[in-house]
C-alpha cells in the first residue's frame, strides 16, 4: 500500500500547489466550497479528529472576517441595517462570506502541504534548480538541530558558572544575548572546519553524482499528468472569464453554462486526486486482505 | 539555462532582471493588466524573480567556505527566533550581507524566510517574505561600503528596511483580499498594519544596535583568520 505522502514529491507538490493556487485566485462560491470540502476531507483523513486548535483557527478567522468585512466595507448598494450610522450591506456580507471560505480553504491546503512536504522532500525538489543551493539548504536544516543542542550546552555551562540570578528579567535577556553570542563564535568556527574537511575530501573538484530515495513510478506520472491537465483546463477557463463573479455594487446573478460545469467538475477531480488515490489503495489493500 | 556568451551582459541581466525589471513590472501592472488577474500575475512575478536569481546562483563562484558560512548564518537567524524576545532575522541578514557579500545577503534572507516558515507556517505569503528579506540583504550588500563606515547610516537602513518589509507584504495583503490594487485600499492596509510596521522598524534598529559590534567583529575575525 502506497500512501499519498509516499508518492513522488514533485507530483504531490504540483497537485497541492495548483489546487491551492486556483483557490487563491478564484471567487466562485461553488468552486471555493468544493475546495474547502476537499481540503477538510483530506485533513481529517490524514490526521483523524485531533488538532482542535488548528480547526478553531482555520474556521474562526474566516468567520471573524465575514462578520467584520461589512463593518468597514461600504461598497454595496442593498442596505440591510445600520450600526453606528454605518450601513451594513448584503453585498459586503456575501463578499465577506466568500472571502472567508477562500481563506479557510487556503489555510487547510497549506497545512496539508506543510505536513506532506517535509524538508527532505523540499531538498529533493530544490535539486532540480541548483545542487549548490540544495546543499546550503540541507546544511542549514541540519545546523538548526546542531545549534539547538549546542545552545543547551552553553546555557548549562553558563548556569554552572553561576551567571544567572533567580527569575530576573534583565539578567535573562542579557544571558540570552550572551548565549547567542557564544553560539555564533562557535558556529562560525565549526562552519570553517566543515568547509575545510569538505575541501580535503575533494568537494568542488569535479562533477558529483548523487542518489535519492524518490523514484518515478507509473502512478506518479499519471498523477502529475492528470493534475497538470485538470489544472490547465480550470486555469484556461478562469482566464477566459467563465468563473468571474462581481460582488459590488450589486451581486451579479451567476451564469452557469457548459464551460462553468466543465471548470467545476475538472476542479473537483483535481482537488479530490489525493482522496481518490488513498481510496483506491485502501480498496486494493482490503481485497488483498480478504483473499488471504 | 540561458546561454549568453558575454560575461558582462549575463551578469548585468542576472541582477537587473530579478531586481529592477520584475519589481517595476509588479508595480506598473495595474495600468496594463485587468484588475482580476493582478493577484495571479504579481504572485507569478515574485516566484519567477526568485527562481531566476536562484538558478543564476549555481553558475557563480562563491567558494566552499563562504557557502558554508551562508548556511550557518541562515540557521543562526532562524534559531534566534526561538530565544525569548530576540527576532534577529533582519539584523543578521544585513550583517551577513555587509561582511560576506550581496549574494550571501540575499540567500540568508530568503532561506531564513522559508526555514522559519517551517515552524511558523508556510503559505502563499512565503515567496513575498523571501523576496522582501532577500532584497533587504541584497541592497545592504550593494551599499556595504557606506553602511560599514557610518553607524548612523546603518541604523537608518535598519529602520527603512523594517518599513519596506511591511509595505512590500502589504501589497500582497491588499491584492489578495481585494483582488485588485488601488491606492485607496493599499493605504487602508498600510494604516491597519502601522503598529506592526513601527514594531518591525524599531526592533530592527534595536537588534542592529545590539548585534552590529559583536557579530561584526566575529565575522571580521573569521574573514581575516581564514582569508575569505
Amino acid at each position: 500500500m502506497r500512501t499519498y505522502d509516499a508518492m513522488n514529491p514533485l507530483a504531490v507538490a504540483v497537485q497541492l500547489l495548483l489546487t491551492a493556487c486556483i483557490t487563491v485566485f478564484c471567487m466562485d462560491p461553488v468552486l471555493l466550497g468544493l475546495s474547502l470540502c476537499a481540503a477538510m476531507a483530506l485533513f481529517f483523513m490524514r490526521n483523524g479528529t485531533g488538532h482542535k486548535g488548528f480547526h478553531a483557527l482555520a474556521l474562526g478567522l474566516p468567520l471573524l472576517f465575514m462578520l467584520l468585512n461589512p463593518l468597514w466595507n461600504q461598497h454595496g448598494t442593498s442596505v440591510l441595517f445600520f450600526i453606528n450610522h454605518r450601513a451594513v450591506t448584503k453585498e459586503a456580507l456575501w463578499f465577506g462570506a466568500v472571502t472567508g471560505i477562500r481563506l479557510a480553504a487556503v489555510l487547510y491546503w497549506f497545512r496539508t502541504f506543510s505536513d506532506l512536504m517535509t524538508s527532505d522532500k523540499l531538498f529533493y525538489l530544490l535539486r532540480f534548480l541548483s545542487p549548490k543551493l540544495a546543499l546550503i539548504f540541507s546544511m542549514a536544516v541540519r545546523n538548526l538541530t546542531l545549534f539547538r543542542q549546542q545552545m543547551h550546552k552553553i546555557q548549562n555551562s553558563q548556569k554552572a558558572l553561576g551567571l544567572y540570578r533567580e527569575k530576573h528579567l534583565i539578567d535573562d535577556v542579557r544571558g540570552g544575548i550572551r548565549v547567542f553570542s557564544v553560539l555564533i563564535s562557535w558556529a562560525l568556527e565549526n562552519g570553517i572546519i566543515t568547509a575545510s574537511s569538505m575541501a580535503a575530501r575533494g568537494y568542488g573538484i569535479g562533477k558529483r553524482s548523487s542518489c535519492t530515495n524518490f523514484r518515478w513510478k507509473r502512478q506518479d506520472i499519471v498523477l502529475l499528468l492528470s493534475a497538470l491537465l485538470l489544472a490547465g483546463t480550470v486555469i484556461v477557463l478562469i482566464a477566459k472569464g467563465y468563473l468571474e463573479r462581481q460582488f459590488y455594487p450589486v451581486i451579479q446573478p451567476p451564469v452557469h453554462g457548459a464551460f462553468w460545469y466543465t471548470a467545476v467538475i475538472a476542479y473537483a477531480a483535481l482537488a479530490l486526486l489525493p482522496l481518490l488515490h488513498e481510496g483506491k489503495e485502501a480498496l486494493i489493500w482490503y481485497r488483498l486482505r480478504s483473499n488471504i | 539555462m540561458l546561454v549568453i556568451r558575454s560575461e558582462k551582459i549575463r551578469h548585468m541581466l542576472g541582477t537587473a532582471l530579478p531586481f529592477a525589471i520584475m519589481p517595476a513590472l509588479v508595480l506598473l501592472l495595474p495600468v496594463g493588466v485587468q484588475a482580476q488577474y493582478y493577484a495571479l500575475v504579481s504572485f507569478l512575478m515574485v516566484v519567477l524573480a526568485l527562481l531566476l536569481f536562484l538558478s543564476g546562483f549555481e553558475r557563480r563562484e562563491l567558494g566552499t567556505r563562504r557557502m558554508i558560512l551562508v548556511s550557518v548564518m541562515t540557521a543562526l537567524s532562524v534559531i534566534g527566533r526561538l530565544l525569548p524576545l530576540i527576532k534577529p532575522i533582519t539584523a543578521l541578514t544585513i550583517l551577513s550581507a555587509l561582511y560576506l557579500g550581496r549574494e550571501a545577503g540575499f540567500l540568508v534572507g530568503a532561506l531564513s524566510a522559508v526555514l522559519s516558515n517551517f515552524i511558523m507556517g508556510q503559505g502563499p505569503w512565503t515567496p513575498f517574505q523571501m523576496l522582501a528579506w532577500g532584497l533587504i540583504g541584497l541592497f545592504a550588500g550593494i551599499f556595504a561600503k557606506p553602511l560599514m563606515k557610518s553607524r548612523l547610516l546603518l541604523y537608518g537602513y535598519g529602520l527603512l528596511s523594517g518599513a519596506a518589509y511591511s509595505m512590500l507584504l502589504d501589497i500582497w495583503t491588499t491584492v489578495w483580499t481585494y483582488k485588485e490594487f488601488t491606492l485607496h485600499e493599499y493605504a487602508a492596509a498600510l494604516a491597519t498594519a502601522l503598529p506592526y510596521t513601527i514594531l518591525y522598524a524599531v526592533s530592527n534598529l534595536l537588534f542592529l544596535m545590539i548585534f552590529t559590534k559583536p557579530i561584526g567583529d566575529k565575522l571580521m575575525r573569521i574573514k581575516k583568520k581564514y582569508g575569505l
